[in-house]
Protein backbone atom coordinates (compact mmCIF):
# COMPACT_ATOMS: atom_id res chain seq x y z
CA UNK A 1 0.00 0.00 0.00
CA UNK A 2 2.68 2.31 1.31
CA UNK A 3 5.32 2.93 -1.78
CA UNK A 4 8.65 2.84 -0.25
CA UNK A 5 11.48 5.09 -1.48
CA UNK A 6 14.76 2.65 -2.69
CA UNK A 7 16.66 4.41 -0.79
CA UNK A 8 15.65 6.33 3.09
CA UNK A 9 17.72 9.26 1.66
CA UNK A 10 20.19 10.42 4.08
CA UNK A 11 21.94 13.93 4.57
CA UNK A 12 20.30 15.48 1.18
CA UNK A 13 17.93 18.89 2.17
CA UNK A 14 14.79 17.25 3.39
CA UNK A 15 12.57 18.89 0.83
CA UNK A 16 11.87 16.06 -1.63
CA UNK A 17 11.05 13.42 1.37
CA UNK A 18 7.33 15.05 0.96
CA UNK A 19 5.41 17.40 -0.87
CA UNK A 20 6.00 19.93 1.45
CA UNK A 21 9.68 20.79 2.70
CA UNK A 22 10.52 20.85 5.83
CA UNK A 23 13.22 21.39 8.74
CA UNK A 24 13.06 20.03 12.02
CA UNK A 25 14.67 21.02 14.83
CA UNK A 26 14.96 17.74 16.89
CA UNK A 27 15.29 19.49 20.48
CA UNK A 28 11.86 21.14 20.29
CA UNK A 29 10.23 17.87 20.37
CA UNK A 30 9.32 16.98 23.76
CA UNK A 31 9.90 12.74 22.24
CA UNK A 32 9.14 10.35 19.51
CA UNK A 33 6.08 10.86 19.49
CA UNK A 34 5.63 14.43 19.43
CA UNK A 35 8.11 14.71 16.45
CA UNK A 36 5.96 11.57 14.86
CA UNK A 37 2.75 13.40 15.36
CA UNK A 38 4.16 16.42 13.89
CA UNK A 39 5.48 14.45 10.85
CA UNK A 40 2.24 12.83 10.36
CA UNK A 41 0.13 16.40 11.22
CA UNK A 42 2.07 18.56 9.33
CA UNK A 43 1.66 16.84 5.89
CA UNK A 44 -1.64 16.04 6.58
CA UNK A 45 -1.30 12.01 6.53
CA UNK A 46 -4.41 9.66 7.81
CA UNK A 47 -2.97 8.45 10.79
CA UNK A 48 -4.37 5.11 10.00
CA UNK A 49 -2.44 4.73 6.80
CA UNK A 50 0.46 6.01 7.83
CA UNK A 51 3.41 5.44 4.59
CA UNK A 52 5.52 4.28 6.38
CA UNK A 53 8.70 4.50 4.19
CA UNK A 54 8.38 8.23 4.10
CA UNK A 55 7.70 8.76 7.53
CA UNK A 56 10.37 6.54 8.88
CA UNK A 57 13.56 8.36 6.09
CA UNK A 58 11.82 11.66 7.04
CA UNK A 59 12.09 10.84 11.01
CA UNK A 60 16.15 9.59 10.48
CA UNK A 61 16.37 12.77 8.67
CA UNK A 62 15.71 14.61 11.90
CA UNK A 63 17.59 12.56 13.71
CA UNK A 64 20.96 13.07 11.81
CA UNK A 65 20.13 16.53 11.87
CA UNK A 66 19.87 16.89 15.81
CA UNK A 67 21.03 13.60 17.84
CA UNK A 68 23.78 14.83 18.65
CA UNK A 69 22.34 17.76 20.50
CA UNK A 70 20.56 15.35 22.72
CA UNK A 71 21.34 14.10 26.02
CA UNK A 72 21.94 10.55 26.02
CA UNK A 73 18.66 9.49 27.32
CA UNK A 74 16.69 12.03 25.30
CA UNK A 75 18.65 10.52 22.01
CA UNK A 76 18.11 7.19 22.99
CA UNK A 77 14.44 7.30 23.22
CA UNK A 78 14.54 8.97 19.69
CA UNK A 79 16.47 6.10 18.27
CA UNK A 80 14.10 3.40 20.23
CA UNK A 81 11.64 4.91 17.81
CA UNK A 82 13.19 4.88 14.77
CA UNK A 83 13.60 0.83 15.20
CA UNK A 84 9.99 0.40 15.78
CA UNK A 85 9.47 2.04 12.55
CA UNK A 86 12.22 0.14 10.54
CA UNK A 87 10.65 -2.65 11.98
CA UNK A 88 7.32 -2.09 11.07
CA UNK A 89 8.49 -0.99 7.53
CA UNK A 90 9.91 -4.20 7.09
CA UNK A 91 6.84 -5.98 8.48
CA UNK A 92 4.93 -4.32 5.71
CA UNK A 93 7.02 -5.90 3.46
CA UNK A 94 5.86 -9.25 4.43
CA UNK A 95 2.92 -10.85 2.43
CA UNK A 96 0.00 -10.43 4.48
CA UNK A 97 -3.29 -11.51 4.03
CA UNK A 98 -5.79 -10.30 0.98
CA UNK A 99 -8.29 -9.23 3.48
CA UNK A 100 -6.90 -6.66 5.26
CA UNK A 101 -7.60 -6.78 8.73
CA UNK A 102 -6.65 -4.37 11.58
CA UNK A 103 -5.35 -6.15 13.81
CA UNK A 104 -2.59 -7.70 11.45
CA UNK A 105 -1.78 -4.59 10.32
CA UNK A 106 2.19 -4.07 11.73
CA UNK A 107 1.73 -0.30 12.73
CA UNK A 108 -2.07 -0.63 14.42
CA UNK A 109 -0.11 -0.73 17.77
CA UNK A 110 2.15 3.17 16.65
CA UNK A 111 -1.23 4.30 15.40
CA UNK A 112 -2.92 3.45 19.22
CA UNK A 113 0.15 4.92 20.81
CA UNK A 114 0.14 7.85 18.50
CA UNK A 115 -3.64 8.47 18.88
CA UNK A 116 -3.69 7.86 22.72
CA UNK A 117 -0.62 10.34 22.93
CA UNK A 118 -2.47 12.93 20.89
CA UNK A 119 -5.03 12.51 23.19
CA UNK A 120 -3.17 13.84 25.66
CA UNK A 121 -1.53 16.06 23.86
CA UNK A 122 -4.92 18.02 23.59
CA UNK A 123 -5.79 17.60 27.27
CA UNK A 124 -2.92 19.58 28.19
CA UNK A 125 -3.92 22.48 26.32
CA UNK A 126 -6.94 22.51 27.84
CA UNK A 127 -5.60 21.94 30.99
CA UNK A 128 -2.89 25.05 30.10
CA UNK A 129 -5.93 27.55 29.27
CA UNK A 130 -7.49 26.11 32.70
CA UNK A 131 -4.39 27.88 34.48
CA UNK A 132 -4.06 30.65 32.48
CA UNK A 133 -7.92 31.33 33.63
CA UNK A 134 -7.13 30.65 37.14
CA UNK A 135 -4.37 32.72 37.48
CA UNK A 136 -7.03 36.08 36.54
CA UNK A 137 -8.43 35.12 39.94
CA UNK A 138 -6.60 36.66 42.74
CA UNK A 139 -7.08 35.68 46.55
CA UNK A 140 -6.72 37.54 49.97
CA UNK A 141 -3.26 38.47 50.74
CA UNK A 142 -2.15 38.94 47.45
CA UNK A 143 -1.07 42.39 47.43
CA UNK A 144 1.07 43.23 50.62
CA UNK A 145 -0.24 45.27 53.01
CA UNK A 146 2.60 47.81 53.15
CA UNK A 147 5.71 48.11 50.54
CA UNK A 148 8.10 45.08 51.01
CA UNK A 149 11.19 46.48 52.71
CA UNK A 150 14.21 46.58 50.43
CA UNK A 151 15.08 42.91 49.52
CA UNK A 152 18.86 42.36 51.46
CA UNK A 153 20.56 41.84 48.18
CA UNK A 154 23.23 39.65 48.32
CA UNK A 155 26.54 40.42 47.93
CA UNK A 156 27.57 40.85 44.11
CA UNK A 157 31.02 38.75 42.67
CA UNK A 158 30.94 41.52 40.34
CA UNK A 159 30.47 40.08 36.43
CA UNK A 160 30.99 41.57 33.22
CA UNK A 161 27.82 43.22 33.41
CA UNK A 162 27.88 44.99 35.80
CA UNK A 163 31.58 46.25 35.29
CA UNK A 164 30.26 47.43 32.01
CA UNK A 165 27.17 48.98 33.09
CA UNK A 166 29.27 51.40 35.40
CA UNK A 167 32.00 52.42 32.72
CA UNK A 168 28.52 53.12 30.75
CA UNK A 169 27.61 55.68 33.56
CA UNK A 170 30.77 57.47 34.06
CA UNK A 171 31.06 60.86 32.86
CA UNK A 172 32.05 61.95 29.42
CA UNK A 173 35.75 63.53 29.84
CA UNK A 174 35.31 67.18 30.91
CA UNK A 175 35.40 70.15 27.56
CA UNK A 176 38.93 71.31 29.45
CA UNK A 177 40.39 68.02 28.36
CA UNK A 178 38.66 67.98 24.78
CA UNK A 179 40.96 70.58 23.66
CA UNK A 180 44.21 69.73 25.16
CA UNK A 181 46.00 67.33 22.97
CA UNK A 182 47.20 63.61 24.36
CA UNK A 183 51.03 64.30 23.96
CA UNK A 184 50.94 60.57 23.51
CA UNK A 185 49.26 57.79 23.65
CA UNK A 186 48.88 55.27 26.14
CA UNK A 187 48.89 51.40 26.12
CA UNK A 188 47.18 49.07 28.23
CA UNK A 189 50.48 47.67 29.16
CA UNK A 190 51.51 50.60 30.50
CA UNK A 191 48.36 50.94 32.46
CA UNK A 192 48.73 48.12 34.30
CA UNK A 193 51.72 47.84 35.43
CA UNK A 194 50.86 51.34 36.58
CA UNK A 195 47.91 49.71 38.62
CA UNK A 196 50.15 47.15 39.39
CA UNK A 197 52.42 49.66 41.47
CA UNK A 198 49.42 52.19 42.94
CA UNK A 199 48.06 48.53 44.12
CA UNK A 200 51.95 47.80 45.67
CA UNK A 201 51.55 50.72 48.02
CA UNK A 202 47.64 50.93 48.39
CA UNK A 203 45.57 48.23 49.26
CA UNK A 204 42.92 48.90 47.57
CA UNK A 205 41.88 51.39 44.64
CA UNK A 206 38.34 52.80 43.84
CA UNK A 207 37.26 52.12 40.21
CA UNK A 208 36.89 55.99 40.01
CA UNK A 209 40.43 56.95 40.38
CA UNK A 210 41.52 55.28 37.47
CA UNK A 211 40.08 57.56 35.72
CA UNK A 212 40.19 61.13 37.14
CA UNK A 213 43.20 61.98 36.75
CA UNK A 214 43.20 61.54 32.91
CA UNK A 215 40.34 63.00 31.01
CA UNK A 216 41.11 61.96 27.48
CA UNK A 217 39.56 58.95 26.18
CA UNK A 218 42.08 56.42 24.97
CA UNK A 219 43.97 57.01 28.73
CA UNK A 220 40.20 55.85 30.33
CA UNK A 221 39.96 53.40 27.43
CA UNK A 222 43.46 51.92 28.02
CA UNK A 223 42.88 51.45 32.22
CA UNK A 224 39.47 49.67 31.44
CA UNK A 225 40.84 47.56 29.43
CA UNK A 226 43.52 47.13 32.10
CA UNK A 227 41.64 46.48 34.57
CA UNK A 228 39.98 43.98 32.49
CA UNK A 229 42.86 42.25 31.74
CA UNK A 230 44.28 42.11 34.52
CA UNK A 231 41.00 41.02 36.24
CA UNK A 232 41.17 38.06 33.51
CA UNK A 233 45.04 36.82 34.15
CA UNK A 234 43.67 36.64 38.00
CA UNK A 235 45.82 39.44 39.39
CA UNK A 236 42.82 41.73 40.58
CA UNK A 237 40.06 41.48 42.22
CA UNK A 238 37.32 43.82 41.37
CA UNK A 239 34.19 44.07 44.25
CA UNK A 240 31.01 45.99 44.98
CA UNK A 241 29.65 45.96 48.28
CA UNK A 242 26.54 47.74 47.02
CA UNK A 243 24.85 47.78 43.74
CA UNK A 244 25.39 50.81 42.58
CA UNK A 245 28.13 51.73 45.19
CA UNK A 246 31.55 52.22 44.25
CA UNK A 247 33.42 49.57 42.39
CA UNK A 248 37.16 48.72 44.55
CA UNK A 249 40.09 46.78 43.14
CA UNK A 250 42.08 44.78 45.22
CA UNK A 251 45.37 43.26 44.71
CA UNK A 252 44.56 38.98 44.57
CA UNK A 253 47.36 36.89 45.77
CA UNK A 254 49.23 34.74 43.62
CA UNK A 255 49.91 30.97 44.18
CA UNK A 256 53.96 31.63 45.04
CA UNK A 257 55.91 29.28 43.62
CA UNK A 258 55.79 26.61 46.56
CA UNK A 259 52.35 26.30 45.48
CA UNK A 260 50.56 27.73 48.55
CA UNK A 261 47.65 29.98 48.09
CA UNK A 262 46.93 33.24 49.64
CA UNK A 263 43.70 34.37 50.13
CA UNK A 264 43.98 37.33 51.90
CA UNK A 265 44.06 40.03 49.43
CA UNK A 266 44.50 42.65 51.10
CA UNK A 267 47.94 41.93 52.67
CA UNK A 268 50.85 44.40 51.37
CA UNK A 269 53.01 41.43 49.82
CA UNK A 270 50.50 40.17 47.65
CA UNK A 271 50.65 43.70 45.59
CA UNK A 272 53.77 42.10 44.30
CA UNK A 273 51.23 39.65 42.26
CA UNK A 274 50.99 42.38 39.83
CA UNK A 275 54.59 42.79 38.58
CA UNK A 276 53.67 39.99 35.94
CA UNK A 277 51.95 42.29 33.77
CA UNK B 1 -27.38 37.28 62.09
CA UNK B 2 -27.62 35.23 58.84
CA UNK B 3 -26.08 32.18 57.96
CA UNK B 4 -25.29 34.00 54.70
CA UNK B 5 -23.38 37.02 56.70
CA UNK B 6 -21.50 34.38 58.63
CA UNK B 7 -20.25 32.15 55.78
CA UNK B 8 -19.33 35.52 54.37
CA UNK B 9 -17.12 36.63 57.37
CA UNK B 10 -15.27 33.33 57.36
CA UNK B 11 -14.60 33.41 53.55
CA UNK B 12 -13.81 36.96 53.70
CA UNK B 13 -11.07 36.38 56.60
CA UNK B 14 -9.45 32.98 54.99
CA UNK B 15 -6.78 32.81 52.48
CA UNK B 16 -7.63 29.72 51.62
CA UNK B 17 -10.25 27.23 50.25
CA UNK B 18 -12.81 26.03 53.06
CA UNK B 19 -14.60 22.88 52.51
CA UNK B 20 -18.26 23.21 53.35
CA UNK B 21 -17.61 21.68 56.62
CA UNK B 22 -14.87 23.63 57.73
CA UNK B 23 -17.28 26.51 57.05
CA UNK B 24 -20.01 25.09 59.10
CA UNK B 25 -17.56 25.09 61.92
CA UNK B 26 -18.20 28.80 62.32
CA UNK B 27 -21.78 28.61 63.76
CA UNK B 28 -23.81 25.57 65.44
CA UNK B 29 -27.29 26.31 63.31
CA UNK B 30 -24.92 25.58 59.89
CA UNK B 31 -24.51 22.61 58.29
CA UNK B 32 -22.74 21.34 54.82
CA UNK B 33 -26.13 21.80 53.21
CA UNK B 34 -26.91 25.33 55.30
CA UNK B 35 -23.14 26.75 54.11
CA UNK B 36 -23.88 25.64 50.57
CA UNK B 37 -27.30 27.34 51.09
CA UNK B 38 -25.60 30.22 51.98
CA UNK B 39 -23.03 30.28 49.38
CA UNK B 40 -25.22 30.32 46.64
CA UNK B 41 -26.97 33.22 47.65
CA UNK B 42 -23.80 35.46 48.28
CA UNK B 43 -22.93 34.42 44.59
CA UNK B 44 -26.01 36.15 43.56
CA UNK B 45 -25.86 38.56 45.53
CA UNK B 46 -22.50 39.70 44.70
CA UNK B 47 -23.56 38.97 40.70
CA UNK B 48 -26.61 41.63 41.31
CA UNK B 49 -24.17 44.11 43.04
CA UNK B 50 -21.41 43.72 40.55
CA UNK B 51 -18.45 43.05 43.09
CA UNK B 52 -15.30 42.69 41.87
CA UNK B 53 -15.26 39.09 43.42
CA UNK B 54 -16.91 36.43 43.68
CA UNK B 55 -17.08 32.87 45.64
CA UNK B 56 -15.59 30.58 43.83
CA UNK B 57 -15.19 26.69 44.01
CA UNK B 58 -11.83 25.05 44.28
CA UNK B 59 -11.59 21.34 44.57
CA UNK B 60 -14.22 20.61 47.43
CA UNK B 61 -13.38 24.19 49.06
CA UNK B 62 -14.71 27.68 48.59
CA UNK B 63 -12.58 31.16 48.33
CA UNK B 64 -13.55 34.59 47.49
CA UNK B 65 -11.08 35.92 44.81
CA UNK B 66 -11.17 38.47 42.05
CA UNK B 67 -13.19 38.48 39.49
CA UNK B 68 -10.94 37.54 35.91
CA UNK B 69 -11.32 41.36 34.41
CA UNK B 70 -9.78 42.87 37.03
CA UNK B 71 -6.61 40.95 36.69
CA UNK B 72 -4.53 43.52 34.75
CA UNK B 73 -4.91 45.92 38.05
CA UNK B 74 -3.51 43.39 40.16
CA UNK B 75 -0.86 42.12 38.09
CA UNK B 76 0.79 45.49 38.77
CA UNK B 77 1.69 44.39 42.31
CA UNK B 78 4.21 41.53 41.66
CA UNK B 79 4.70 40.85 45.16
CA UNK B 80 3.70 37.29 46.45
CA UNK B 81 4.95 34.37 44.57
CA UNK B 82 2.11 32.60 43.06
CA UNK B 83 2.28 29.24 42.03
CA UNK B 84 4.06 28.40 38.82
CA UNK B 85 3.03 28.24 35.69
CA UNK B 86 3.78 24.64 34.45
CA UNK B 87 6.11 23.05 31.56
CA UNK B 88 4.46 21.51 28.57
CA UNK B 89 5.90 18.12 30.04
CA UNK B 90 4.72 18.84 33.22
CA UNK B 91 0.72 19.72 31.93
CA UNK B 92 1.14 16.34 29.96
CA UNK B 93 2.31 14.10 32.67
CA UNK B 94 -0.44 15.65 34.92
CA UNK B 95 -3.25 15.18 31.91
CA UNK B 96 -1.71 11.63 31.61
CA UNK B 97 -2.04 11.30 35.71
CA UNK B 98 -5.28 13.29 35.90
CA UNK B 99 -7.22 10.66 33.54
CA UNK B 100 -5.52 7.35 34.41
CA UNK B 101 -4.70 7.44 38.19
CA UNK B 102 -3.52 5.31 39.91
CA UNK B 103 -1.15 5.05 37.56
CA UNK B 104 2.77 4.46 37.68
CA UNK B 105 5.97 5.69 36.45
CA UNK B 106 6.13 3.02 34.14
CA UNK B 107 2.79 3.55 32.63
CA UNK B 108 3.20 7.26 32.21
CA UNK B 109 6.13 7.16 30.27
CA UNK B 110 4.51 4.46 27.92
CA UNK B 111 2.51 7.29 27.49
CA UNK B 112 4.56 9.42 27.12
CA UNK B 113 7.36 7.71 25.36
CA UNK B 114 10.11 9.57 26.97
CA UNK B 115 11.48 9.26 30.56
CA UNK B 116 9.32 10.88 33.45
CA UNK B 117 11.39 10.72 36.49
CA UNK B 118 11.99 14.40 36.88
CA UNK B 119 8.53 15.73 36.17
CA UNK B 120 6.99 13.84 38.32
CA UNK B 121 9.48 14.79 41.09
CA UNK B 122 8.75 18.68 39.76
CA UNK B 123 4.75 17.85 40.27
CA UNK B 124 5.41 16.00 43.41
CA UNK B 125 7.58 19.31 44.72
CA UNK B 126 4.31 21.70 43.91
CA UNK B 127 1.97 19.31 45.49
CA UNK B 128 0.01 18.71 42.15
CA UNK B 129 0.28 14.48 42.34
CA UNK B 130 1.10 12.59 45.27
CA UNK B 131 1.46 8.88 45.71
CA UNK B 132 -1.77 7.35 46.17
CA UNK B 133 -0.48 3.65 46.67
CA UNK B 134 1.52 0.96 45.64
CA UNK B 135 1.07 -1.13 42.49
CA UNK B 136 1.01 -4.68 41.90
CA UNK B 137 4.11 -6.76 40.35
CA UNK B 138 8.04 -6.04 40.55
CA UNK B 139 8.94 -3.96 42.92
CA UNK B 140 5.70 -2.78 43.85
CA UNK B 141 5.79 0.28 42.05
CA UNK B 142 4.56 4.20 43.13
CA UNK B 143 1.66 5.13 41.87
CA UNK B 144 0.14 8.54 41.48
CA UNK B 145 -2.67 10.38 41.61
CA UNK B 146 -3.46 13.79 41.58
CA UNK B 147 -3.93 16.25 44.75
CA UNK B 148 -6.48 19.06 46.31
CA UNK B 149 -3.45 21.74 45.17
CA UNK B 150 -4.18 20.77 41.45
CA UNK B 151 -7.54 21.11 41.34
CA UNK B 152 -6.72 24.68 42.90
CA UNK B 153 -4.06 25.22 40.50
CA UNK B 154 -6.66 25.16 37.08
CA UNK B 155 -9.44 26.17 39.05
CA UNK B 156 -10.97 22.70 38.53
CA UNK B 157 -14.27 21.74 41.04
CA UNK B 158 -13.65 18.07 40.53
CA UNK B 159 -12.13 15.90 37.99
CA UNK B 160 -14.74 15.81 35.84
CA UNK B 161 -14.07 19.29 34.68
CA UNK B 162 -11.61 17.58 33.08
CA UNK B 163 -12.75 17.48 29.25
CA UNK B 164 -14.64 14.39 27.56
CA UNK B 165 -12.80 12.47 24.98
CA UNK B 166 -15.67 13.52 22.53
CA UNK B 167 -15.37 17.12 23.28
CA UNK B 168 -12.11 17.14 22.29
CA UNK B 169 -11.51 17.30 18.44
CA UNK B 170 -9.29 14.43 18.71
CA UNK B 171 -11.99 11.75 17.59
CA UNK B 172 -10.59 7.86 17.82
CA UNK B 173 -13.98 7.05 15.95
CA UNK B 174 -14.70 8.92 13.04
CA UNK B 175 -11.28 9.10 11.07
CA UNK B 176 -10.87 5.41 11.23
CA UNK B 177 -12.85 4.78 8.18
CA UNK B 178 -10.08 4.95 5.53
CA UNK B 179 -8.04 3.44 8.45
CA UNK B 180 -8.42 -0.14 6.41
CA UNK B 181 -12.23 -1.19 6.07
CA UNK B 182 -13.85 -2.76 9.38
CA UNK B 183 -10.47 -1.75 10.77
CA UNK B 184 -10.66 0.31 14.10
CA UNK B 185 -11.43 -2.21 16.40
CA UNK B 186 -8.24 -1.25 18.00
CA UNK B 187 -9.15 2.62 18.43
CA UNK B 188 -11.95 2.00 19.71
CA UNK B 189 -10.70 0.28 22.57
CA UNK B 190 -8.28 3.16 23.22
CA UNK B 191 -11.23 5.16 23.36
CA UNK B 192 -13.01 3.28 26.24
CA UNK B 193 -9.73 3.58 27.98
CA UNK B 194 -9.77 7.11 27.49
CA UNK B 195 -12.85 7.69 29.30
CA UNK B 196 -11.65 9.93 32.39
CA UNK B 197 -13.70 8.08 35.33
CA UNK B 198 -13.72 4.60 33.89
CA UNK B 199 -14.85 1.73 35.62
CA UNK B 200 -12.56 0.46 38.57
CA UNK B 201 -10.82 3.71 39.09
CA UNK B 202 -11.43 4.13 43.26
CA UNK B 203 -9.09 6.37 44.02
CA UNK B 204 -10.25 8.70 41.89
CA UNK B 205 -13.49 8.90 43.51
CA UNK B 206 -11.42 9.29 46.64
CA UNK B 207 -10.42 12.58 45.60
CA UNK B 208 -14.18 14.16 45.16
CA UNK B 209 -15.27 12.10 48.23
CA UNK B 210 -18.23 14.14 50.49
CA UNK B 211 -18.41 16.18 47.95
CA UNK B 212 -21.81 15.69 48.64
CA UNK B 213 -21.98 14.82 52.37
Amino acid sequence: MSRAPAVPVPGRAPGHLGPEPFVVELDRFRGPLDLLLHLIRSQDIDIFDIPIARITAQFQVALDSGLERLELDRAGEFIEMASTLVRIKAQLLLPRNEEPDWEDDPRADLVRRLLEYEYFLEVARVLLGAEADRRRHFAKGYVEPRSAPEASLPELETGREEFMEAVKSMPEPGPEASHRAPTRGVTVEEKMSLLGRLLEKARRLSFDKLFRPWGTRPHAVAALMACLEMARQQLIRIEQSVPFGSIWIFPRPRLVEGGEAEDVGDEPQAAGAAEGA
Amino acid sequence: MRPEQIVEATLFASQGPLTPEELARADESLDAAGVREAIEALREAYDEADRAFQVYQLGEGYQVLTRPEYAPYLERFDAVPRSPTLSEAALETLAIIAYRQPIGRVEIEEVRGVGSSSVLHTLQDWEMIEVVGRGEGLGRPLLYGTTRRFLDHFGFQDLDDLPEPDELSVSLREDGETGGGEGPAEPRSVQRELEPSGAGEAPVREVEVERDG
